[in-house]
């Protein structure tokens, strides 16, 4: 049977998803929104349907539309990309109940994962590493819990996000209030008001853990990423491996991730996501990401495999092609992300059209991206515009390139985090890799007020 | 074998400079039928509006190229002629070039168009039909969802751009309504 793959995503990662099926032979069809009928994904996709309105609400995330549109275009399958409806068990349900095979986990593994507390359980009854915490119910339980964690703690919503739903509190007279606050905030956010309660953790490394199943039982992981590059809890550098990990430690982190995929039984592409604390030498399970993430590339860079292939045949029923011993991780990769975001400015989206977009073309280097010189970039959506990657023997060459691809790119039109990229890069502390979760923040502000 | 629109309009263009009433063109599946004589637009002195019918699939069955009824009421600006394909439905003109005082209806969402209420029903509404602003003209079904397409405008159906069972995208063009002066 020729598979017909529907995209339900946009941008950059729409035109991985198409590139990837072109590979394979499949045919496409990209669900676009009306204001996303000139992308690249638009002109390079097998068909092309309006799906909605520019806001994801009417579109991108309408899943009735998109199921409507698989469907009436003869698709076999949805590959869902990240965010929009990527994580949401009851799309996953309507693609099974509609004969369509949803790339991705199973809709009680989205369940399970779509709330943190549950997936925190399921860590810790595999013996997988968590933070102190957990979750109480009267104020005076809630504030044991606390006493016993040790200030200052997070309160986190059980089906928050992307840093949303969550509060730092640092003493006891705070702690019943922000529960509270906490709680409702959730509700009206997330529909649901369940929050729990973990230790801060300072100063701690976003590490990460890439895993792959197909449906036969075969599980592996392709190595971890560092991600801990962050303003705001969105990611802005990353790259794999992380070279700050005692291999002891790594050990564990891979164990940690294959045992929470075999207890999911995961099909497809997945990030188990982990606190690493440098000074104690601590990991600490943070969450899993069910779907293909934006910094895929640099995984693929340092193992040499096709994520969205393999996530894609893996989903269509095919055994892996490999065994964990396949698997070896060569050199280190950078990804930076390129956002329509004006560092002057507090990052401040600003969509536009692009005059000019002239990235380099020297060795070691991928660009995944969307854009192309004349593009209106919509102000609809995320701000990414394209993510360079660079891949050399060893870190510090792989900074070396990436900073030369950065002054090489010529942007026009369009204000962009290219400046605030460099500076990254040239960073004594970026160079030395003693970047915490907390470093971009506390840079940026710091421009602020001096 | 298709024929786009600027095709069309040569043709139409070079026909209208020679004398003819009736011309048809048959081609594997393409089958072209121009009439001329139909409606005189108002203030219309040099081209006299003619009739084209274009039926992309053979498959189709062959309907009359128009109504039999003698004269359609005038159309009060229309210079272009009228298309007609062979299922009675007709991409009356271009929707991307609309008439002086026409309207264009376009599908509220994505799903899938049926012009009746149910299947072997009469169409909600023909080429022709006056309608009322609130007036039912097709329906758009999503996920088993009927949604109810209204004119939005009173006036004549001058148009009708899909056919039964088209997956319609989002804004995509329905049907055109001459607007009621």
């Amino acid at each position: 049977m020729k598979h017909r793959i529907f995209v339900a995503n946009r941008g950059e990662i729409a035109v991985r998803i198409i590139e990837a099926c072109d590979r394979l032979g499949y045919d496409t069809v990209l669900g676009v929104s009306s204001a996303d009928k000139d992308t690249l994904g638009a002109r390079r996709a097998g068909r092309v349907v309006t799906i909605g309105g520019p806001r994801p609400a009417d579109s991108y995330l309408n899943m009735n539309a998109v199921v409507q549109a698989a469907i009436s275009t003869g698709c076999t399958a949805i590959h869902p990309g990240y965010g929009f409806l990527s994580e949401r068990p009851a799309f996953a349900e309507l693609c099974a109940e509609n004969g369509l095979t949803f790339v991705g986990p199973s809709p009680e593994a989205l369940r399970a994962l779509g709330d943190k507390l549950t997936a925190r359980r399921l860590a810790e009854s595999v013996d997988v590493p968590v933070s102190a915490g957990g979750t109480a119910q009267t104020a005076n339980e809630v504030q044991q819990l606390a006493e016993r964690i040790g200030y200052p703690v997070l309160i986190k919503a059980a089906h928050g996000g992307g840093g949303r739903g969550m509060k730092l509190v640092e003493s006891t007279t705070e702690l019943a209030e922000a529960w509270q606050l906490a709680s409702s905030e959730a509700e009206a956010s997330f529909g649901d008001g369940t929050v729990f309660l973990e230790r801060f953790v300072q100063d701690a490394k976003h590490v990460e853990v890439q895993i792959l199943g197909d449906r036969h039982g075969h599980r592996v992981h392709l190595g971890e990423r560092e991600c801990s590059v962050q303003y705001r809890y969105q990611k802005v550098v990353e790259e794999a491996p992380c070279t700050a990990l005692p291999e002891a430690t790594r050990a564990l982190l891979y164990q940690s991730a294959l045992r929470i995929a075999e207890a999911l039984d995961y099909v497809g592409l997945g990030t188990v996501e982990f606190l690493y604390d440098v000074q104690r030498d601590s990991l600490a399970f943070l969450e899993v990401n069910p779907r293909v993430q934006v910094e895929h590339p640099v995984t693929e860079a340092i193992t040499g495999v096709d994520l969205v292939r393999e996530q894609l045949l893996a989903a269509l029923g095919e055994p892996l092609s490999f065994t964990q011993s396949d698997i070896t991780l060569t050199g280190n990769a950078i990804e930076c992300r390129i956002t329509a975001q004006d560092p002057e400015n507090d990052l401040r989206p600003s969509p536009g059209t692009v005059t000019r977009w002239r990235p380099s073309a020297a060795g070691g280097l991928r660009l995944d991206t969307h854009i192309y010189e004349g593009y209106r970039f919509p102000p609809f959506y995320d701000a990414l515009m394209a993510k360079q990657i660079a891949w050399a023997p060893d870190r510090a060459a792989a900074i070396e390139r990436m900073e030369q691809a950065l002054a090489a790119f010529e942007i026009e039109g369009v204000t962009t985090s290219l400046p605030l990229l460099s500076r990254i890069l040239a960073h004594p502390v970026f160079q030395h890799n003693t970047v915490t979760t907390h470093w971009l923040n506390e840079l940026l502000t710091e421009k602020v007020n001096s | 074998m298709d024929i786009d629109l600027e095709e069309l309009a040569a043709i139409i263009e070079q026909l209208d400079k020679t004398e003819f009433t009736d011309f048809l063109y048959e081609k594997g599946e393409l089958r072209l039928h121009v009439r001329r004589g139909g409606h005189i637009p108002e203030g219309a002195i040099q081209s006299p509006a003619a009739a084209v019918a274009a039926a992309a699939t053979a498959a189709a069955p062959p309907v009359p190229v128009q109504p039999s009824e003698p004269a359609a009421p005038p159309a009060p600006a229309a210079p272009a002629p009228a298309v007609v394909t062979s299922n009675g439905h007709s991409p009356a003109m271009s929707p991307d070039a609309l008439p002086a005082g026409h309207i264009l209806v376009t599908a509220p969402m994505l799903g899938t168009y049926y012009g009746a209420p149910k299947p072997g029903e009469p169409a909600f509404v023909q080429v022709g039909d006056a309608v009322s602003a609130d007036a039912v003209l097709c329906i758009v079904e999503v996920m088993k969802l009927m949604n109810s397409v209204t004119a939005g405008a009173a006036g004549e159906v001058a148009a009708v751009f899909v056919k039964d069972g088209d997956l319609v995208e989002f804004e995509q063009p329905l049907f055109a309504i001459r607007a009621a002066s």
